[in-house]
C-alpha cells in the first residue's frame, strides 16, 4: 500500500501532510448552499414537464396520482394486466416503506397476486438471505420508492438500507417506483449536494428508465439484464 | 491485421454507425450543456486536480472504504492484481465469476488466469459476451462487439446457444438476457471495473445501461472492483461535471440508465448485497507516466471511447489492429507508454495527427501533442523511457531534407533533378505507384503524387501582375 503511495509522491515531487487535502476536497460555496435552497413554484412546474419529456425518450411510463389510494389502485390494475416473464407465478416484492404500506396492495390483490415485503431485521441468517433471494427471483414486479427524483433526467436516487433491498429494483422484469412529488429535485448538481450533506450507505443507485443496450449494431433495445419495463408513479403535487 | 482490416467493407459499415450515432453527436451535446462555454475545461480541471494530488486522493479513498468494512489492495503490477483476485476467489471456493465490463481486466489478462485456475468466467455485458463467445478481445472501449453485424451475431447465437437463427437485435438481446440471467444469479463472485470513484465519500462509481453491472455487484456474495489508480474523483461535487461529460462523450446520453455508487459490503440489516467488497487499485505503469510532466495529461482520460468514434484511422482499421485493449488515439499514446515505445512504435506512428480526438475529448486531452512527442522520442532516442533511435537512415534522410528545405538553391537543384528523374517511374492514374530504393516503403500501401511540370516558384515569378487588383 504505502509503497505505491510513496512512488506516486515521488513521481509528483510532493510530500505527505503538506496541506494539499484542503485544496483537493474544497467545495464551492454555491454547492454547499444549493442543498438548502427551496425551489419556486415556477421551477417545480418546469420539473414535471421535464420528467414527462425525458421519460418518453427513455421508454419510462410516468403516472401522476393525486394520492396513495388512487396510486394503489393503478398499481394493482397494472399488476393484474401484466404477465410474468419467467414462469407463471404472479408475485410482487416490495420495499418495506411507509409510502408503499399506504398503497394497500396486499388488500387490493388478496387471493389474486401474492405481495411480499422485504423483511426487516437487525441481521439475517444465511438461510433467511437465501429465502429472500428466491422470493425476489420469483417476483415479476418489484415495487420501491426513491429518496429523490431528479427532474432534469427523470432519474431516481435509491439509497440502500434497512428494508430497502437492492435486488427489488433490479431482478424482477417490471420495476414500479412510487415517489411523492415533494421529493423532486431540479438538477444533478443539487442532487449531489443533498447526498453530500448526509451520511451515505455503501450502496446508492441512480436509475433512469428500464435497462437497455445498443451493443448490436448500435441499435437501441430495451430490456437487457435489468427490468425491461419501468413505471414511475408520482404522488401528490 | 491492419492491412486486412482496411479492405473489410463489413467492418467499415459497422463502424460507420458508431461514427454517425455517437461521434458527431458528442460535440453538439457539450455545447447544449453550457452554451458559450467549453465544459470540457471544467472536466479537465477536475481531472487535473486529482492526478496532480493523486497520493492524497488515493489515501482518502482507501481509508473511507476500509472504514465501511471494505478491503483495499494497491497492486503494483498486473500480475499482482491478478494474484490478489485469484486469492479472494480461492478463499471463497468460487466456481463461477460474472464480470461487468472492465478494460483494466483485459489489460492485466484476468480472464485467462481465472479460467486457468478452473473458474468459469462469464462476461455479462452483451457486447463483451458476444466477443467472449467468439473467443476474441473487445474492439472498442465501450462497444466491444461493434465490429459485428446483426446477422453475424445471429449466426453466433444459433451456433453457441442453440437458438433459432434471427438477425433481429431485440430477439438476440432477449436470448442473451435469458442465458446470462441464470449465470448472474448463480455466480459466487462478481468482478467489475469502475468509471470513477469518490474519494471523500468512499465509493466507486460505475455506469451501465444494461443492468449487468448491478447484477454482478449485487447478487454474488463477493464483489471485486478493479480500478486504475488514476481514475478517481475527489468529491461528489466533482462528479457533477465529470459524469455528465462521460455519458455524453461515451454514448450521447445525458445520464446512463444506472449509476451505481458502491463502497463496501452490505450491512447486517440489509437482506441482500455482497458480504465482502474488495477494491483493487492497479498501478501497472501509471505512476511512471505520472512522473513525466510531458505525458501526465494522458492520465486525465476517463475511458469514454469518444476519440475512437471520430478517428479516421480507427474507422479504417478497427479496434483489433491495435493489438491492445486500449485502441484508437488514446491507445496509441497509452499503450506505448506502458508496453514500451519501441515495441509499439507503429501505434503512435500510424495516427494522422488530424486533431479530431482532441476536439471530441471530454477532458480536452491533447493526444496529438503526445503522439508527436512519442515520435520525437523514436527519432532521437530517449533515456528516461529507454527508447532507442528507431532508424539512423531515416534520421539522416530527414536531417538532409531539413537542410535542403532551408536552402533555396539546393532545393531547386534537387526538385529539378527529381522532375527529370520521375519520368522513369511507373505510374497509375497519373500517380507514381512505386518509388525506387529505400523510398519504396512509402508506396507499398499508397501512391505518390508526381511533381508538377512547372514549379510553383516559377509560375509565381511569371504571374500576371495586372490581375492582382482586379
Amino acid at each position: 500500500m504505502s509503497r505505491i503511495i510513496e512512488r506516486v509522491r515521488q513521481a509528483l515531487g510532493v510530500r505527505a501532510g503538506d496541506g494539499r487535502d484542503r485544496l483537493v476536497f474544497a467545495k464551492s460555496e454555491d454547492f454547499a448552499r444549493c442543498a438548502n435552497t427551496t425551489a419556486t413554484a415556477e421551477e417545480r412546474d418546469g420539473w414535471m414537464e421535464s420528467i414527462r419529456k425525458e421519460a418518453k425518450a427513455l421508454n419510462l411510463r410516468v403516472h401522476e396520482c393525486p394520492d396513495l389510494d388512487v396510486c394503489g389502485e393503478a398499481v394493482a390494475a397494472l399488476a393484474r394486466e401484466r404477465d410474468p416473464e419467467w414462469g407463471t407465478l404472479k408475485q410482487i416484492m416490495r420495499w418495506s416503506d411507509p409510502i408503499l404500506d399506504g398503497l394497500g396492495l396486499e388488500g387490493r390483490l388478496a387471493g389474486d397476486i401474492a405481495v411480499k415485503t422485504v423483511p426487516v431485521a437487525d441481521s439475517f441468517t444465511q438461510t433467511e438471505r437465501q429465502a429472500f433471494r428466491d422470493e425476489v427471483v420469483a417476483s415479476y414486479i418489484g415495487v420501491t420508492t426513491a429518496d429523490h427524483l431528479l427532474a432534469d433526467t427523470a432519474s431516481l436516487a435509491l439509497l440502500g438500507g434497512r428494508g430497502r433491498a437492492r435486488s427489488v429494483s433490479l431482478v424482477p422484469s417490471i420495476h414500479i417506483a412510487v415517489v411523492p412529488a415533494s421529493r423532486m429535485v431540479g438538477s444533478y448538481r443539487r442532487l449531489l449536494a443533498l447526498l453530500d450533506a448526509r451520511d451515505l450507505p455503501s450502496n446508492l443507485t441512480l436509475i433512469t428508465g428500464p435497462s437497455k443496450t445498443a451493443d448490436i449494431e448500435a441499435t437501441l433495445v430495451h430490456g437487457a439484464h435489468g427490468p425491461r419495463e419501468m413505471h414511475l408513479f408520482i404522488v401528490g403535487s | 491485421m491492419a492491412a486486412k482490416a482496411v479492405q473489410d467493407e463489413q467492418l467499415h459499415k459497422a463502424l460507420g454507425k458508431l461514427r454517425d450515432k455517437f461521434g458527431r453527436n458528442a460535440v453538439n451535446l457539450y455545447h447544449q450543456l453550457s452554451p458559450g462555454h467549453d465544459p470540457r475545461q471544467d472536466a479537465k480541471a477536475v481531472r487535473r486536480k486529482v492526478v496532480d494530488n493523486l497520493d492524497v486522493v488515493l489515501e482518502t479513498l482507501a481509508a473511507n472504504i476500509r472504514a465501511r468494512g471494505g478491503h483495499v489492495h494497491l497492486a503494483e503490477t498486473g500480475e499482482d492484481a491478478v494474484e490478489y483476485c485469484l486469492g479472494v476467489a480461492k478463499r471463497h471456493e468460487v466456481a463461477r465469476v460474472v464480470k461487468g465490463k472492465s478494460m483494466l481486466s483485459e489489460e492485466i489478462h484476468l480472464n485467462d488466469a481465472l479460467e486457468a485456475a478452473g473458474i468459469e468466467t462469464v462476461e455479462t455485458d452483451l457486447g463483451e459476451y458476444i466477443v467472449q463467445l467468439k473467443g476474441e478481445a473487445p474492439s472498442h472501449i465501450i462497444a466491444p462487439a461493434i465490429h459485428y453485424t446483426r446477422d453475424q451475431v445471429g449466426e453466433l447465437f444459433a451456433e453457441k446457444l442453440g437458438e433459432p437463427y434471427t438477425d433481429d437485435p431485440p430477439t438476440l438481446t432477449a436470448m442473451a438476457r435469458k442465458a446470462l440471467r441464470e449465470k448472474m444469479l448463480t455466480a459466487d463472485m462478481g468482478i467489475s471495473g469502475g468509471n470513477t470513484a469518490c474519494a471523500e465519500t468512499g465509493h466507486v462509481t460505475i455506469v451501465s445501461n444494461e443492468g449487468n453491472i448491478r447484477m454482478a455487484t449485487t447478487m454474488p456474495k463477493v464483489h471485486v472492483v478493479l480500478l486504475g489508480i488514476e481514475k478517481i474523483a475527489a468529491t461528489l461535487e466533482d462528479h457533477d461535471i465529470l459524469l455528465r461529460m462521460l455519458t455524453r462523450a461515451a454514448a450521447g446520453q445525458k445520464i446512463s440508465t444506472y449509476v451505481s455508487y458502491v463502497g463496501g459490503p452490505r450491512l447486517d440489516e440489509e437482506p441482500d448485497g455482497p458480504e465482502e467488497f474488495h477494491l483493487v487499485l492497479v498501478d501497472n505503469g501509471r505512476s511512471r507516466i505520472l512522473a513525466d510532466p510531458d505525458f501526465r495529461e494522458v492520465l486525465h482520460c476517463v475511458r469514454c471511447g469518444g476519440c475512437l468514434n471520430v478517428c479516421p484511422v480507427y474507422m479504417s482499421i478497427g479496434g483489433h489492429s491495435y493489438g491492445s485493449p486500449y485502441c484508437g488515439p488514446i491507445g496509441a499514446v497509452f499503450t506505448p507508454l506502458t508496453r514500451g515505445i519501441n515495441d509499439c512504435h507503429h501505434l503512435c506512428q500510424g495516427e494522422t495527427l488530424c486533431g479530431a480526438c482532441k476536439q471530441v475529448c471530454p477532458v480536452d486531452n491533447d493526444l496529438p501533442r503526445m503522439l508527436s512527442l512519442l515520435r520525437f522520442k523514436l527519432a532521437d532516442g530517449d533515456r528516461r523511457w529507454n527508447v532507442k533511435p528507431q532508424s539512423r537512415i531515416a534520421k539522416l534522410v530527414f536531417g538532409a531534407w531539413s537542410v535542403v528545405m532551408r536552402h533555396r538553391g539546393a532545393y531547386n537543384v534537387l526538385t529539378t533533378l527529381a522532375r527529370f528523374g520521375q519520368v522513369l517511374l511507373p505510374r497509375k492514374n497519373g500517380w507514381i505507384s512505386r518509388l525506387p530504393g529505400p523510398l519504396g516503403g512509402w508506396t507499398r500501401g499508397r501512391d505518390f503524387p508526381p511533381l508538377a511540370k512547372e514549379s510553383f516558384a516559377r509560375r509565381w515569378a511569371r504571374r500576371d501582375t495586372t490581375r492582382r487588383d482586379a
